[in-house]
């Protein structure tokens, strides 16, 4: 058996409000190998997001270890927490949170800029994000000029643009109509299987859950069962 | 840098607030710019006063006069070399708004002894032969336009000239030579106000010239004490202290006007500062997606401050070209107890300099808060 990408031991998280600890996450294990398709399910306040965002090392787990690749995630410092982030991970949120001052084109280049890329390389990878998510003739439009699930593609280009080890999703469809829905959901299959992406996905949406390959359920912060595909 | 961009179009965002900021910062630079302007033409006059040139005024007040014949007692003193004498003539041209400084002058001593008042040898040769004849500064004749030649009247403003309006030809128009004199001024004979004075004889203020500056205070003593205990006593001081004491006549110039440039800075500083505070609170979500992106927190420090500081960078440079185009010796009317002056390169250096310093002690807190900010929470707050 191949090492999983992901290997998370006893990750617990509990937030303090005015002395009194919440437990949001206890104890959860999980590995996820590379080019899966994991889908995160449970009600609202199980600890999904969190769970997410200790992936995408913008939160910090109060116990256990998270390993993504060969990098143990939970010890590494701010700084290098955050290089880290730019070099392995795509986030994509519900609500695309793409910058209303820059053009798509402008978004999607946001993460290059951390890198040693020229203009020129910039460019062509911003393209050829662009191009995957059918936006290319959209690239000088602001995102107040877009649809939701067209801002939500150009979210998904800057998400995928510097080729991340793990792509993560939260809710991604949770603000979209049906057909747009349908839309990105394609779209991260395909990354899924033609550009062998490991995803994580957070979502409410049945139909979202059926494209994954995995299921995982939490509830009250801990994982309930694993539905395998 | 690749960044720049971003600061650029990120100031866009509110171009109303922008332009704000930029233009509260622009007044404060102008507004600074010009008062040092004002402060610096004061020093630049007393700097410019001659060493070797000390004054003689009543104790009291320089409005009080003294007999001529002071100067004959003066001159006869050690070490003074010449001497001359003027009264504040205070006469009105047409309208009283129209103010400037009118002296009347011993002429033949007083151009030896002023050589910074530069005047052709024909047009002071003019000047000394004829009694109602009078030189004016070009700066005055730029502003009333006035020629060589021209015939003018100026009412009594002091009732010890009598009622009588005084007809002046303008025989000569000097240049000032230094910002010892200013251009501002008009200089006729002495005898021709004394003739109609109801108090002939008197002058307001003797200028004496001494042969080793670094005897003046000895010297001044001298004069002092030589008029001690009369109906006359008088005061002497150096040109230059003179020069210091005219405009402390308007209280202290430097402390008044740094006061209110400082106030001005500080007012600016809190309004730069809350709207960048302000910029930085309703993007709290663009930054955390920027930190989530990879973007570490001393990009995002300099990311803002950046903002600030470019903003009040252009409001800088805005407001101290204004002032270097504006604020000339005309802004204020021609005022003769001005001297001359102007925004100097090295206060333009300074008011931008200045703007910079707004924009980054503005900047400071805004961009310490974004860099600090929590991701999590920030995109919690928003969703
Ligand atoms: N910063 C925080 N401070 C205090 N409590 C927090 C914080 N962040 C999350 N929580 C709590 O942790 C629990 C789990 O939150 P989380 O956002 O992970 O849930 P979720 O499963 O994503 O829910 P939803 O489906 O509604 O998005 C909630 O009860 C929430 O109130
Ligand atoms: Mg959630």
């Amino acid at each position: 058996m191949t090492m999983a990408l992901i290997e998370l031991r006893d990750v617990t998280k509990t937030y303090k409000r005015d002395a009194i600890e919440i437990p949001v996450l206890e104890s959860v294990t999980i590995s996820v190998p590379e080019g899966d398709y994991l889908g995160l399910m449970g009600p609202s306040g199980s600890g999904k997001s969190t769970l997410l965002n200790l992936l995408a090392g913008i939160d910090r787990p109060t116990g256990g270890s998270i390993r993504i690749g060969d990098t143990e995630i939970s010890t590494l410092s701010e700084r290098a927490l955050a290089a880290w982030r730019a070099r392995h991970i795509g986030f994509i949120f519900q609500l695309y949170n793409l910058i209303p001052v820059l053009t798509a084109f402008e978004n999607v280049e946001l993460p290059l800029l951390l890198t040693s890329l020229s203009k020129k390389q910039r460019r062509e990878h911003v393209m050829t994000a662009l191009n995957i998510v059918s936006l290319a003739d959209r690239a000088a439009h602001y995102p107040r000029q877009l649809s939701g699930g067209q801002e939500q593609r150009v979210a998904i280009a800057r998400a995928i643009v510097t080729d991340p080890t793990l792509l993560l999703a939260d809710e991604p469809t949770g603000d979209l109509d049906a057909k747009s829905a349908g839309e990105v959901l394609t779209l991260l299959q395909r990354l899924n299987t033609e550009y062998k992406k490991t995803i994580v996905m957070v979502t409410h949406d049945p139909h979202a859950a059926e494209r994954a390959t995995h299921l995982l359920h939490l509830e009250k912060g801990t994982l309930v069962e694993q539905v395998g595909a | 840098m690749k960044f720049v961009g971003l600061v650029f179009k990120s100031a866009r965002r509110n171009l109303r607030r922008t332009m704000l900021t930029v233009f509260s910062v622009a007044i404060a630079v102008f507004l600074f710019a010009a008062l040092r302007a004002v402060l610096d033409g004061f020093h630049a006059a007393a700097e410019a006063s001659s060493s070797t040139r000390i004054v003689t005024i009543r104790s009291t007040s320089m409005i009080f006069s003294m007999p001529s014949t002071h100067a004959e007692i003066v001159r006869g003193l050690p070490g003074v070399r010449d001497v001359t004498w003027a009264s504040w003539f205070g006469g009105i041209y047409k309208d009283p708004k129209n103010f400037f400084g009118q002296f009347a002058i011993e002429p033949e001593s007083y151009l030896r002894m002023f050589p910074e008042i530069v005047l052709t040898p024909e047009q002071k040769a003019a000047f000394l032969e004829d009694r109602t004849g009078c030189i004016v500064g070009d700066g005055l004749v730029k502003q009333f336009g006035w020629k060589l030649g021209d015939k003018i009247v100026l009412k009594v403003g002091i009732p010890i000239y009598g009622r009588e309006d005084f007809p002046f030809t303008i025989r000569g128009i000097y240049k000032a030579g230094s910002n010892a004199v200013d251009n501002q001024t008009m200089l006729f004979h002495w005898k021709y106000a004394d003739e109609r004075s109801v108090r002939p004889g008197e002058v307001g203020w003797l200028v004496s010239e001494i042969a080793n500056p670094d005897q003046a205070p000895q010297i001044a003593d001298a004069i002092d004490r030589k008029f001690e205990n009369t109906p006359y006593e008088t005061k002497t001081d150096t040109e230059k202290a003179f020069q210091s004491s005219f405009a402390s006549m308007f209280g202290n110039l430097d402390l008044l006007l740094g006061s209110i440039a400082i106030a001005v800075v500080v007012t600016t500083l809190f309004v730069a500062g809350n709207t960048m505070a302000m910029s930085v609170r309703e993007r709290t979500t663009e930054i955390a997606v920027m930190r989530t992106l990879g973007y570490p927190s001393h990009i995002i420090f300099f990311l803002i401050a950046g903002e600030g500081l470019l903003m009040s960078l252009v409001g800088g440079v805005l407001g101290a070209s204004l002032a270097r185009v504006l604020v000339t010796p005309s802004t204020f009317g021609g005022n003769s107890f001005m001297p001359p002056f102007g925004v100097s390169g090295r206060n333009v250096v300074i008011g931008v300099l200045l703007s910079a310093l707004i924009g980054v002690a503005a900047g400071l807190i805004p961009a310490t808060m974004a860099s600090r900010l929590k991701i999590v929470d920030a995109l919690r707050r928003a969703a």
